[in-house]
C-alpha cells in the first residue's frame, strides 16, 4: 500500500498544480483583451492574429518597452500596421530589459535566431555599429529618397555615426527639473520662475528644506538619484565632452574626458547641498526619488520627461507639479549647451534576408509617421520625433491634459545642434555609467574630493574603451 | 517563591510561543507588504508614512497587471516547465543517487566526484552552449526546450544519495534474498523511506525553475510560450514604475508556490514522523 502512496501524492500535487494555474487564467483570459483608448477593434492578448494571407512576409520585432507601452501600446501599433499591410506582417514580443534584450541578441547571432527589427537603449549604439551587425536605414533614406526635414534633428544627430543614419529614433526623452509648486508657494518663492542655474537651484533647495530641531532635514528643498545618465546631461549643459575626439563622434574615442572642470564643478556643487542638507539622496533607483517626491519628502528632483505622466498622475489631488529646463551652471549656458536626448531607436539587424529587411523599413516608416508618434507620446510622454505630431489632435488634447510637458519639448527645440548635446558615444557605456555611480557615492561620502574621484573614474573608463577598441579591432 | 513544575512550564511555553510569534511575522512580513502594496492606490502607495493596512479592496491593480501581461497563460506555461523539471529531476536523481548508495562499482567515488563537480560549473557558462543545442534541435518555443536542460541535476543525486545511505544496507541483502530486482527494491522499499528528501527536492526543483528569467527569455519569443519571470519583468515600466501594479502581478503568481507548500509541508512532516517512529 505505501509503494503507491507516494506516487498518488506525486500526481495529485501536480494535478492540482497544473489544474490552479488552469483556474486562474480563467479571468484573465477575458481582461487582457484590452481597452484600446484610441480606436482599432483588434484584440491583442494573449497572442496576436495571425497573418491574414498565407505567403506574407513575417518580421521579427524585438522590444524592451514594459506596462501599458509594452502591454497596449506597443501591440496596439503593431497590429495597426498589420492590419494596414498585406506584404509584410510584424510579430512583436518583448525580450526583457535593453540589457536583456542586448544579450539575446548576442546569442542569437550566433546560430541566426535574430529578429529584424530590435528596439535598443541610445547608449548601445557605437556597440551596434561596431559589430556590424545593423543595415544603417540610411541605406533605405538614401534609396527611398525619404524626406526627413520634418524629424527632430537633434534626435537624429545622436544615432547619426560617420555620417550614416543608423537606426530610427522611436521613444526619447530628456531630464528636466520637477518641483512641487504648493511647497513652492509656501516657502515664498514664486513656481512662475523655478530656478535656472547652479547657484539658483542651491538657493531654492535651501529655502525649501524643513530642518527639524535636531539638525535633520523632514523636507529636503531637491534630491539627485545616483543615475549615470544625470550626470552625463550635466556634464552636456555644462559644455562638457565626456570623452575625446568630439566626444567619440569625429573619430573614435580613446579616453575618458568628463574629469574637466566642467565634471569637478558638477560633483562639487551636488556635494555641497549634500552635506548641507539640503539636497537628499535615495539611492541609485530612480523610482526611489520620484516615490520620495510623490510622498512630499522632497520639494524638487530631475529626472526623465518621460515620467511627467506617471508624476501628474500620482500627485493629482496631493499637490501641483512644475517643470523647468535642467539647471546649468550659468546663465549663458542656456543658450550655448544643451540636454543630450536618451531613449531607444529601432534598428535593421542586416543578416537577414532582403524581404523582410523592406518589411523592417516600412515598420520603421509606419512607427515614425506623425499619428503613430502622437499616440506613442500619449501612451508613453516619450516625445515625438516628428514635429508635425504636434498638430495630431491626440497630441493637442494631451498637451491640454498635461501642460508641463511643453517644458519637454522647449527644451529639446533650444538645445543647439553640436558636439556636446549630440552626446557621447562609447562602446563601454553601460560600465562607465556604473564608474560614475559609484564614483558620485565616494564623493557624497566624503571617501575622495570630486577631482580625485573623477581622475579615477576617467582611467577606469579609458582603460576599458582601450580594451573595447582593441577587442573590436578601431585604431 | 518557588515556581511550580506546571507553571514553570507554562512560562517556558509563553516563552517559546513569543519567539515563534516574532519569527512567523518577521517571515510573513514581506508576503503581508506585497498583498497590501497590491490593494492600494496610485497615490496611497507613494505617501509618507508608508500605509500598512489597505483602507479598501479594489482590485483594480489586478486588472491592470493582467491587462499588460497575460499572467494566466504565463502561469500555466511556467507551472507546466516547473512541473517537468521537477519529476525529471525526481527520476534521474532518484536512479543516479540509488546506483551510488547501493551498488558496488569500480570508479564509483571518482564518477561521483565528477558529478559533484558539475555543482561547481556556473550556470551562466552553460547557458550560451545549451541555448546552441536547444536552438539546433529547434526546441525554441517548446515546453521540452524550457524544461530538458534542467532534468538532471548533481545537487539532486547528492542530496538523495546521502539520504539512501543512511537506509540500512540489511534491508538491501534481505530484499535480494527474497528475489528483488533493483528497480523493485528502489520502488518498493528506497523511495517511500525516502520521502522527505525527495519531497525537499521537489519543492526545491520546482522553486528553481519557477523563478527563471533568462533562460525563458532567451529560447521563448512566442507569447504563448513566455513564463511568470518574464510576466513580472513586463510589469516593470521603468518611466511609470507602479508598485501597486508589479505587487499585483506578484501576489499572483505567488499562487501555485503556495499550493506547492501546502501539499508538500504534509509530505514533509509526514515523512519526518515516519522516519521518527521507525527508529
Amino acid at each position: 500500500m505505501k509503494k503507491s502512496l507516494f506516487f498518488v501524492l506525486a500526481v495529485v500535487m501536480v494535478a492540482a498544480l497544473v489544474l490552479s494555474a488552469c483556474a486562474t487564467p480563467a479571468t484573465p483570459t477575458a481582461a487582457p483583451t484590452q481597452a484600446a483608448p484610441t480606436s482599432a477593434p483588434t484584440a491583442v492578448e494573449p497572442t496576436q492574429a495571425p497573418p491574414a494571407v498565407a505567403g506574407i512576409t513575417k518580421v521579427n520585432f524585438w522590444h524592451s518597452m514594459a506596462g501599458d507601452i509594452g502591454g497596449k501600446a506597443i501591440p496596439q501599433m503593431t497590429n495597426d500596421f498589420n492590419a494596414s499591410q498585406d506584404k509584410c506582417y510584424v510579430v512583436y514580443s518583448y525580450a526583457g530589459s535593453y540589457d536583456d534584450s542586448l544579450n539575446k541578441l548576442k546569442a542569437g547571432l550566433q546560430s541566426k535566431d535574430t529578429p529584424t527589427v530590435i528596439q535598443l537603449y541610445d547608449i548601445g549604439t557605437r556597440l551596434m555599429v561596431d559589430l556590424d551587425v545593423a543595415e544603417p536605414v540610411q541605406n533605405y533614406i538614401d534609396a527611398e529618397k525619404y524626406d526627413v526635414s520634418d524629424l527632430e534633428p537633434n534626435v537624429l544627430a545622436y544615432y547619426t555615426v560617420n555620417g550614416k543614419q543608423y537606426s530610427m529614433p522611436f521613444n526619447t526623452s530628456t531630464p528636466m527639473l520637477y518641483f512641487n509648486k504648493d511647497m513652492f508657494t509656501k516657502a515664498g518663492l514664486d513656481p512662475a520662475n523655478p530656478p535656472k542655474t547652479f547657484e539658483e537651484f542651491a538657493a531654492a533647495a535651501r529655502k525649501l528644506t524643513v530642518k527639524n530641531a535636531d539638525g535633520t532635514s523632514s523636507v529636503y528643498g531637491g534630491a539627485f538619484a545616483i543615475y549615470g545618465w544625470f550626470f552625463e546631461q550635466f556634464l552636456a549643459v555644462s559644455g562638457g565632452e565626456y570623452v575625446n575626439n568630439g566626444n567619440g563622434r569625429d573619430a573614435a574615442a580613446t579616453a575618458a574626458t568628463f574629469n574637466s572642470p566642467e565634471g569637478v564643478a558638477i560633483l562639487d556643487w551636488w556635494k555641497a547641498m549634500f552635506d548641507e542638507g539640503i539636497l537628499a539622496n535615495y539611492g541609485r533607483t530612480t523610482v526611489d526619488t520620484r516615490n520620495a517626491f510623490l510622498a512630499g519628502q522632497t520639494a524638487m528632483f530631475i529626472d526623465s520627461t518621460a515620467v511627467l505622466r506617471g508624476m501628474m498622475d500620482g500627485a493629482a489631488g496631493k499637490f501641483e507639479i512644475g517643470t523647468a529646463f535642467l539647471p546649468r551652471p550659468n546663465a549663458e549656458a542656456l543658450t550655448k549647451y544643451g540636454t543630450i536626448i536618451g531613449g531607444g531607436s529601432l534598428w535593421i539587424i542586416k543578416d537577414r534576408p532582403q524581404a523582410e529587411k523592406d518589411c523592417a523599413w516600412e515598420y520603421i516608416k509606419f512607427m515614425s509617421s506623425a499619428p503613430q508618434q502622437a499616440y506613442w507620446q500619449t501612451m508613453s510622454g516619450y516625445f515625438p520625433i516628428r514635429k508635425t505630431a504636434y498638430t495630431e489632435k491626440l497630441a493637442v488634447d494631451w498637451m491640454a491634459k498635461y501642460p508641463p510637458f511643453t517644458t519637454a519639448i522647449d527644451q529639446l527645440h533650444a538645445a543647439p545642434n553640436n558636439r556636446v548635446t549630440n552626446g557621447g558615444l562609447i562602446g563601454v557605456f553601460p560600465e562607465a555609467r556604473a564608474t560614475i555611480e559609484s564614483t558620485i557615492e565616494d564623493v557624497l561620502s566624503g571617501k575622495a574630493t570630486s577631482k580625485e574621484a573623477l581622475d579615477k573614474a576617467a582611467e577606469a573608463v579609458t582603460s576599458a574603451i582601450t580594451e573595447y577598441n582593441l577587442s573590436m579591432g578601431i585604431k | 517563591m518557588r515556581l511550580s513544575f506546571q507553571a514553570k512550564n507554562t512560562l517556558n511555553s509563553i516563552f517559546w510561543y513569543l519567539l515563534l510569534i516574532v519569527a512567523a511575522i518577521a517571515v510573513l512580513f514581506p508576503v503581508w507588504s506585497a498583498i497590501n502594496i497590491s490593494l492600494l492606490n496610485d497615490t496611497q502607495v507613494a505617501s509618507f508614512p508608508p500605509k500598512l493596512f489597505p483602507t479598501q479592496f479594489d482590485l483594480t491593480n489586478f486588472k491592470r497587471a493582467m491587462e499588460q501581461a497575460p499572467l494566466g497563460r504565463y502561469m500555466l506555461n511556467s507551472v507546466v516547465q516547473s512541473g517537468l523539471v521537477m519529476l525529471g529531476q525526481l527520476l534521474t536523481a532518484s536512479l543516479a543517487a540509488y546506483a551510488f548508495a547501493f551498488i558496488n562499482f569500480k570508479y564509483k567515488n571518482i564518477l561521483f566526484l565528477v558529478f559533484l563537480s558539475t555543482m561547481m560549473i556556473p550556470w551562466e557558462a552553460t547557458i550560451i552552449p545549451n541555448y546552441l543545442l536547444i536552438k539546433k534541435l529547434g526546441w525554441t518555443d517548446t515546453f521540452q526546450g524550457l524544461a530538458v536542460p534542467f532534468m538532471a541535476t548533481g545537487f539532486g543525486t547528492f542530496l538523495l544519495r546521502q539520504f539512501f545511505l543512511k537506509i540500512p544496507m540489511e534491508l538491501r541483502d534481505a530484499a535480494v534474498m527474497d528475489g528483488c530486482g533493483h528497480l523493485r527494491f528502489l520502488w518498493k522499499i528506497v523511495l517511500p523511506l525516502g520521502r522527505p528528501a525527495l519531497g525537499t527536492l521537489a519543492v526545491y526543483s520546482f522553486l528553481q525553475t519557477y523563478n527563471q528569467y533568462l533562460w525563458p527569455l532567451l529560447i521563448t519569443n512566442k507569447e504563448s510560450m513566455r513564463t511568470v519571470q518574464i510576466g513580472i519583468a513586463l510589469l516593470q515600466d521603468e518611466e511609470r514604475f507602479m508598485f501597486n501594479n508589479v505587487m499585483a502581478g506578484v501576489v499572483i503568481i505567488l499562487i501555485p508556490t503556495f499550493l506547492l507548500f501546502i501539499v508538500s509541508n504534509r509530505q514533509l512532516i509526514r515523512g519526518l514522523t515516519a522516519g521518527a517512529v521507525k527508529g
